[in-house]
């Protein structure tokens, strides 16, 4: 093999950064267990004194979870569907059909990465406050209270487009044969049949990464939901239901049902994350070197 | 003149062929029209809004009671005698050039690392695991942590150093906190660094080894420059990202502080809006970090492409 020197020094480098990596998780997992008396004492014990499932119970009882886990998946599977969707749809014009206004199109989806999300917040947040026709509002956008910020919508709506994934799909799709969709169009197919019956089915791939990346973001995403569910607390998803928990019981009881909550949501992203790394793993070294 | 050749030349494209690419152009635009719709709706027309918002005076919901308050909002966010300036921008830019420093220092060296060593795919997944998880989880654990009974003091303890306040200690608050940051985005620069390193072709190596080159020098003179591009993506993409985040400080930290030692232009923008109402400060706050970051950005670009002159 090439360049064998320093193995030993490499191995010292990444196994202790791997503690370092590892280490806060299995705390968290740990500190689920802990009962009343074992947090927040000193000198700290790392185990546990016993691995009983008190804190997870608690976790059920105080937080509604299947609540909060249920608004989760809806928000996170219709974000990834409608992404998918949207970017196949986008990336299969930008690739494959001539149009003009092609070339300014596609400069404009690669601006739309450039924006930072920040700077989009509170814009955004008061146009779904004066959502035309939604929660009393009339078609001006006025004598509502709460326009969308009152359904799920508002933490769907947002996040339908991913600039990212346009791009995504329009790099892979070049790369598909035109003989094949000259053949296709020969045989009478239109655009619509065209996309749907051979263009689709070969996107699998890309579709895998592009879905685990927008899986996991939405599952995760934490301001804007904190924001649309301030006013209304049946909108919290996982991340927020969870970090609220804390506000209104004493931190040292608190603490280890958090940390059970938090395993509970961190569990499927991680099952996920695990079983597709691969391709999780491809779509971020892909949006690094275009 | 082409003029006459050019119309004989569009005379000579049959009829049928126009119309097909006709039909092909309507068709495009019908693909792309649910993508075009969504940025005219929450991408162009917010932009356009936060422009606006950050020249008004606006406290309420009804948009009738907006007033133009020209440069006004920008002269109070940028006075020296407020908050804005010192400490939250300083803040923000020691939050995201310390974070950015020990995530890109910390990720070359692990990169490198890995890629002489066996199961490199397992120790990928490993460092990875934080870019995965909640920034909810992420900060709870780190803050429990960080608790004078947590793990690292527990450490401390038993290294017979005592106990650290490094959250509500206001001087070691905004560094506790920047390296939480810095760990939760070294997986994604290892990532792209490997990317990198795979790109170098082995026989640059090979040629110095046999010129007797030794380790380091192997380093500084092949890896390193040929990292650059992988290296300048990371720096810029960790540095836009570290300017603007600001769940990790609402988590870990709650309101910033303590006494404003954690709290950076993002979250002096997200208080000022939803905690206070003050739309036009807010935006305005919004707009100063946005052209910072685009600044910093340019910048960042333009001497990566004048050393690229340099040497090449």
């Amino acid at each position: 093999m090439k360049r064998r020197r320093f193995p030993w020094f490499a191995y010292l480098v990444v196994i202790l950064g791997a503690v370092a990596m590892v280490m806060p998780f299995l705390d968290m997992v740990m500190s689920s267990f802990k009962g009343a008396g074992e947090y927040g004492v000193i000198p700290y014990q790392f185990l546990p004194s016993s691995f009983d499932l008190a804190n997870y119970r608690e976790a059920f009882a105080q937080l509604e979870l299947p609540r909060l886990f249920r608004n989760s998946v809806i928000v996170t599977v219709s974000v990834t569907v409608s992404v998918l969707v949207t970017s196949a749809m986008a990336g299969y014009a930008l690739a494959k059909l001539r149009f003009r206004g092609r070339a300014v199109i596609f400069r404009f989806i690669l601006a739309t990465m450039m924006l930072p999300p920040f700077l989009l917040l509170i814009p955004t947040f008061l146009i779904m406050l004066n959502w035309p026709l939604a929660g009393g509002n009339d078609l001006l956008g006025r004598g509502g209270d709460g326009g969308l910020t009152t359904s799920l919508l508002a933490l769907i709506l947002p996040f339908t487009v991913s600039g990212f994934g346009i791009f995504l799909m329009r790099q892979f799709m070049v790369s598909l044969p035109d003989e094949m969709l000259e053949a296709a169009k020969i045989d009478g197919a239109n655009q619509w049949q065209i996309w749907r019956l051979i263009v689709l089915p070969q996107t699998r791939p890309v579709a895998i990464t592009l879905g685990l990346i927008t899986f996991i973001g939405t599952w995760n995403e934490y301001i804007w939901t904190l924001l649309i569910s301030s006013s209304d607390p049946s909108l919290q998803t996982l991340p927020v239901g969870i970090q609220l928990l804390q506000s209104f019981l004493d931190p040292d009881r608190t603490m280890p049902i958090v940390m059970a909550g938090l395993v509970i949501s961190t569990l499927p992203v991680l099952v996920v994350f695990l079983l597709f790394q691969k391709y999780y793993v491809r779509g971020v070294v892909l949006s690094g070197l275009k | 003149m082409t003029s006459a050749v050019g119309r004989v030349g569009t005379l000579a494209v049959p009829a049928q062929r126009v119309g097909k690419l006709h039909r092909e152009g309507r068709a495009a635009y019908l693909f792309l029209s649910p993508a075009l719709l969504f940025f005219c709706v929450f991408l162009i027309l917010p932009f356009l809004f936060a422009i606006v918002l950050a020249f008004s005076d606006w406290g309420g919901f009804d948009l009738g009671t907006l007033r133009w308050a020209g440069a006004a909002n920008f002269g109070d966010v940028l006075s020296l005698d407020g908050t804005f300036v010192k400490p939250i921008l300083v803040n923000t830019l020691l939050f995201a050039f310390g974070s950015v420093f020990l995530a890109t220092f910390g990720s070359v060296l692990v990169a490198y690392c890995i890629d002489r060593l066996a199961f490199q795919g397992f120790w990928r997944v490993l460092y990875f695991l934080p870019v995965v998880a909640t920034v909810v989880a992420i900060g709870n654990v780190w803050k429990m942590m960080y608790q004078p009974a947590g793990l690292i003091n527990g450490v401390l303890n038993k290294l017979g150093v005592n106990s650290v306040g490094f959250l509500s200690d206001a001087s070691y608050a905004l560094p506790s906190v920047t390296v939480v940051h810095a760990w939760a985005s070294i997986g994604g620069a290892v990532l792209i660094l490997t990317a990198g390193l795979k790109a170098i072709p082995s026989q640059y190596y090979e040629a110095a080894e046999v010129d007797g080159a030794g380790s380091w020098h192997l380093f500084w003179s092949i890896t390193l420059p040929l990292l650059r591009p992988a290296l300048l993506f990371v720096l810029i993409t960790q540095f836009i990202g570290g300017l603007q985040s600001f769940a990790l400080i609402i988590v870990m930290t709650g309101d910033g502080g303590p006494v404003n030692a954690t709290n950076v232009a993002a979250f002096e923008m997200y208080q000022r809006a939803f905690k206070y109402g003050a739309w036009g400060t807010a935006s305005a706050m919004a707009m100063v970090l946005f052209v910072i970051i685009l600044a910093i950005t340019l910048l960042q670009l333009w001497i990566a492409r004048r050393r690229g002159e340099e040497t090449s």
